[in-house]
């Protein structure tokens, strides 16, 4: 066994060839006090105690570690057949956030099946942004379980490069998830609307109403502005939180042709939906949208008002 | 060095509390230089200490470029603190914001982020945007413990500070304190202090009857404010006290920050919205205050309005991070976000800078009016700092401390002082019978309830103080069976500190302001001319508690048509007709 | 002034067949703010000593053992 200067990692060393699995659990726990890098070497080691309780115990104290000396140990726990153990390996794998960590997970990649093990090595990639991560991301994005497509779609919506659109556009349109397809949705954003637009206005359809949302939120910050009528539909869907998406991206496009249905939306039974109607119209500052902004200084909610008041003073400020 | 035979720690830099801005203080002293000794004394864990034990929901604050500016966000300030901030400071926290979030970001705590990887900010106010989720924020603390390891930082768990000390030139030189489960006294002898102990949260009652229901964690009781004050700092605006909107009941907070983006919302007893200003102010509180008291009250939150998806994502973070007890209350009282809208009421009140304008007066640097002594974090007179701004704010701290601290040599310490400062606090132990703290504590906090909690009426105020000096008059039967109950002994001299602080700074300003945090109601207005200033409090040369005002600095920032707008936002009487 | 005790009921509840504090973990007790957590001379494990609890979670979040339940203290529920 390895002796230690540092005499209390020594004691914790010790403490962790006992043959009462508790004892060991403990100096695992104990491990988390010590200011010594090599503290990390023994929690390497937990990690493979034979016991469970002392693996999960290892796993759940990972993140209080520079993971990156163990990037190599979390991937091999991320086979682990506790599932404790597995899921605090992902998580401590996502906070990596080193460069040097992407070989490793890219190679443990190339040789994963288990879409638990796939997911988490695909999100801790994300946040690294390294361009080897394109292709097994594209590869991933037809795997067979969404959780592993979802977390495809994030690393290359993180990697914002122009030539994975068309695959980000066929999952946001045709992908069966509808989790999967709201991120591919959010995703389109490093777009340009001429690469994206037809697919996002497409996406005001889509049949489940997060989708929409999401496509509606897009829509306004690429200033798509030839989604304009496609938004004005929208402002009819049937759940208020897609109209009022849609009528903030209105608001942001400042299509001055919407600001009738702007005014219907400001009638609108949902308070939430008339405070984005308002907040649109003196985005927009169009005088024609004067008369449903002076209605909505009597709006019986004050939210309404208030943005009343200010749409006025924009719409003042424009005149 | 030995003084009464317990030996004297020395050290470059002291922080005292290991919350939010104190570890954040010591890493960055540590970064600045890693040979200097720099020790963190907490009188809880660090690991699990201060406001943001359980990690923190959201950043309510962060001026993100493309989103916000920080020349906007120091003029919304100014406007919703109506014009009573120290601009300068307010300055050096919005410009050092973002590449906070980028550091801490780097750190690996979890910000919200969109698809792309870029930040997910949400519009909350009305001109600016200012809020950035952190629906997984509750690795914080966790972060924060591997950063004080990583940079070696001395840990000093379960002391609390009694007494900051001086030397003869009236500069820091330490602190003394004690073991809150050996009752063994402490002193450390430092060059610079930066003291980041939260708010003084535990003066009021909150409505459970509860002592420890309080809206901060109740061991920000007060203790940095009271040391402060007692080392001769001046204290600001105290007046200006922290009343929060919150779950009746249940000190878990409002959740505008959370909930806003998704759609929910405060409500009165008719599923309507009533709040006419923005969110930072005292007005809000104000126009919450006359809600809860009219008939269309009480307060509620509304979010059964909101589709299945939306509160279950409302609920995974709500009863994950901050308070997350918060779902086992509902479950207790049957109450589900779906069916019915929530019960809110109004917090008792506290000193908190980071959602009012009190606290220890310090500048843009992080100093206050004594030498070497530099505040951080709720504690600290920069207004509406929140999270972010402990953080912020604990760097600027870290910085300015390292550079005084290696400017001097070894302070001289006053013998005289921390023999009597022993005898303080091996008092309540010596004593077989007497008062016991929680009694005494019971006491000055429902005092604080009956007669300093807003609307405040000057004859009550007066007749409040006078019942809190009586309450001082018993501290010599104060008395402790062990060590833990002297914790709380030495903690309820802190709050009668507050609470006489609270009821003096309140008298002094004869006017209203902020609106419900100073609501007079003899003094219904605000007066421009007699009161556009920070208000003083610190011990006179008597060793009295005196007043003054500080002029407010002159303005980074003009106020020009924003002022105008945020008028425009607000209901225009503050008085509570 | 002569003193009296008095009773509470407690928020914090330890499982003792779970709690390992007798293996040397002090998770919970470590982690509370407030200090209200401490061995049981008798039993050898955790319990709660003194009725101040902030109901705030870390004792029953980080306890490696799931022994610790914190329930809402009664004067709130």
């Amino acid at each position: 066994m390895k002796t230690y200067d540092d005499p209390e990692l020594q004691a914790i060393a010790v403490k962790l060839t006992s043959d009462d699995p508790g004892i060991r659990r403990v100096a695992v726990m104990d491990l988390v006090d010590s200011g010594e890098p090599e503290a990390v070497e023994l929690v390497i080691l937990a990690l493979q105690d034979p016991d469970t309780n002392v693996r999960q115990e290892a796993a759940k104290v990972v993140d209080e570690f520079e993971a990156t000396d163990m990037a190599d140990a979390l991937i091999a726990a991320l086979s682990d057949s506790d599932e404790v153990v597995r899921n605090s390996a992902a998580h401590a794998l996502a906070d990596l956030k080193d460069p040097a960590a992407a070989e490793p997970l890219l190679e443990a990649l190339e040789s994963s099946t288990d879409s638990f093990v796939v997911s988490g090595i695909l999100r801790a990639l994300k946040p690294l942004r390294n361009s080897g991560a394109q292709r097994p991301a594209l590869k991933r994005l037809g795997d067979a379980s969404a959780q592993v497509r979802r977390e495809a779609v994030g690393v290359l919506g993180w990697l914002k490069q122009p030539e994975n659109l068309p695959a980000l556009v066929e999952a946001a349109q045709h992908d069966v998830d509808p989790d999967v397809r709201r991120a591919a949705t959010g995703a389109l954003v490093y777009a340009s609307p001429q690469q994206v637009g037809p697919a996002l206005v497409s996406l005001l359809k889509d049949e489940h109403w997060q989708v929409r949302c999401e496509a509606a939120i897009s829509i306004g910050k690429l200033n798509h502005q030839a989604a304009a009528p496609a938004l004005m539909d929208a402002t009819k869907d049937e759940l208020w939180q897609v109209r009022e998406k849609a009528v903030d991206a209105l608001g942001t496009l400042g299509v001055i042709e919407a600001i009738p249905v702007l005014g219907e939306c400001s009638k609108d039974a949902m308070s939430n939906l008339r405070k984005a109607a308002i907040g649109a119209l003196g985005t927009i500052a169009h005088n024609d949208g004067r008369p449903y902004v002076v209605t909505a200084l009597d709006d019986p909610d004050p939210d309404v008002r208030k943005l009343a008041r200010w749409a006025i003073s924009k719409l003042d400020a424009a005149a | 060095m030995k003084i009464n035979d317990i030996p004297v720690i020395d050290t470059d830099v002291l922080v005292i509390g290991g919350g939010t801005a104190g570890p954040m203080a010591a890493v960055t002293a540590k970064e600045q230089d890693p040979n200097l000794r720099v020790i963190l004394l907490e009188k809880a864990n660090v690991k699990r200490s201060g406001a943001i034990s359980m990690g923190m929901d959201g950043l309510n604050n962060a001026v993100v470029p493309g989103h916000a500016t920080p020349e906007q966000y120091v003029k919304e300030i100014t406007i919703a603190n109506d014009g009573i901030v120290h601009q300068p400071a307010l300055m050096a926290y919005a410009t050092r914001s973002f590449p906070m979030i980028e550091k801490l970001d780097s750190w690996g705590v979890h910000f919200q982020k969109d698809e792309t990887g870029d930040y997910d900010m949400k519009k909350v106010h009305h001109l600016g945007t200012y809020v950035l989720p952190m629906p997984e924020g509750h690795n914080v603390k966790k972060i924060l413990y591997r950063r004080l390891r990583r940079n070696r930082v001395e840990i000093e768990n379960r002391y609390t500070a009694t007494r900051l000390l001086k030397d003869p030139d009236g500069n820091i030189a330490g602190m003394i304190g004690v073991n809150t489960r050996t009752a063994e006294p402490i002193i450390i002898r430092a060059k610079a202090v930066i003291m980041a102990t939260g708010a003084a949260g535990r003066i009021g009652l909150p409505t459970s009857g509860y002592l420890f229901g309080t809206y901060e964690n109740p061991a920000n009781n007060g203790d940095g404010h009271a040391m402060a004050y007692h080392a001769g700092a001046d204290l600001a605006n105290l007046e200006c006290f922290q009343v929060n909107p919150l779950l009746k009941d249940y000190n878990g907070p409002a959740c505008a920050y959370v909930t806003g983006p998704l759609g929910g919302f405060t409500a009165n007893a008719y599923g309507e919205r009533f709040i006419e200003c923005d969110y930072w102010s005292g007005q809000m509180m104000l126009e919450f205050f006359k809600e809860l008291e009219s008939g269309t009250g009480p307060v509620f939150l509304k979010l059964d309005h909101l589709a299945e998806e939306t509160i279950q994502e409302i609920e995974t973070v709500l009863h994950t991070n901050e308070r997350p007890t918060r779902g086992r209350f509902h479950e207790g009282r049957d109450v589900n976000y779906r069916e019915r809208m929530v019960e809110m009421h109004i917090s008792e009140i506290g000193f908190c800078s980071g959602h009012s304008a009190s606290g220890v007066w310090t500048d843009e640097t992080g100093a206050t009016t004594v030498p070497g002594l530099y505040c951080a974090g709720d504690m600290a007179s920069v207004a509406h700092n929140y999270m972010l701004g402990a953080f912020v704010y604990g760097q600027i701290c870290g910085e300015s401390a390292v550079a005084f601290a290696k400017s001097r040599s070894e302070p001289q310490l006053d013998e005289g002082f921390i023999i009597n400062e022993l005898e303080r606090i091996q008092a309540p132990m010596k004593r077989a019978d007497g008062i016991p703290p929680e009694q005494m504590e019971y006491k000055v906090r429902r005092l604080v309830n009956d007669y300093l909690q807003p609307p405040k009426v000057t004859k009550k105020m007066e007749i409040g103080l006078e019942r809190i000096l009586a309450v001082r008059e018993d501290l010599p039967q104060l008395c402790a069976r062990d060590p833990h109950e002297l914790l709380r002994a030495m903690e309820v001299q802190s709050i009668i500190d507050c609470a006489e602080m609270a009821a003096r700074a309140s008298l002094y300003r004869t006017e209203s302001r902020w609106g419900l945090y100073h609501y007079r109601v003899d003094y219904p207005d605000q007066d421009d001319s007699e009161w556009f200033y920070h208000s003083r409090l610190f011990k006179d040369e008597n060793g009295q508690m005196a007043h003054g005002k500080r002029p407010v600095a002159d303005y980074l920032v003009s106020l020009g048509e924003e002022k105008d707008a945020y008028r425009k936002m607000r209901v225009q009487k503050a008085a509570n007709e | 002034m002569p003193i009296a005790n008095h009773h509470s009921s407690v928020p914090v509840i330890v499982d003792e067949d779970k709690c390992i504090a007798d293996k040397g973990c002090t998770v919970c007790i470590d982690v509370c703010p407030l200090d209200v957590l401490w061995i049981n001379e008798e039993t050898g494990k955790a319990h709660m000593k003194y009725d101040e609890c902030w109901y705030c979670m870390p004792c029953e979040a980080d306890c490696p053992t799931d022994a610790v339940t914190v329930n809402i203290p009664y004067l709130l529920r």
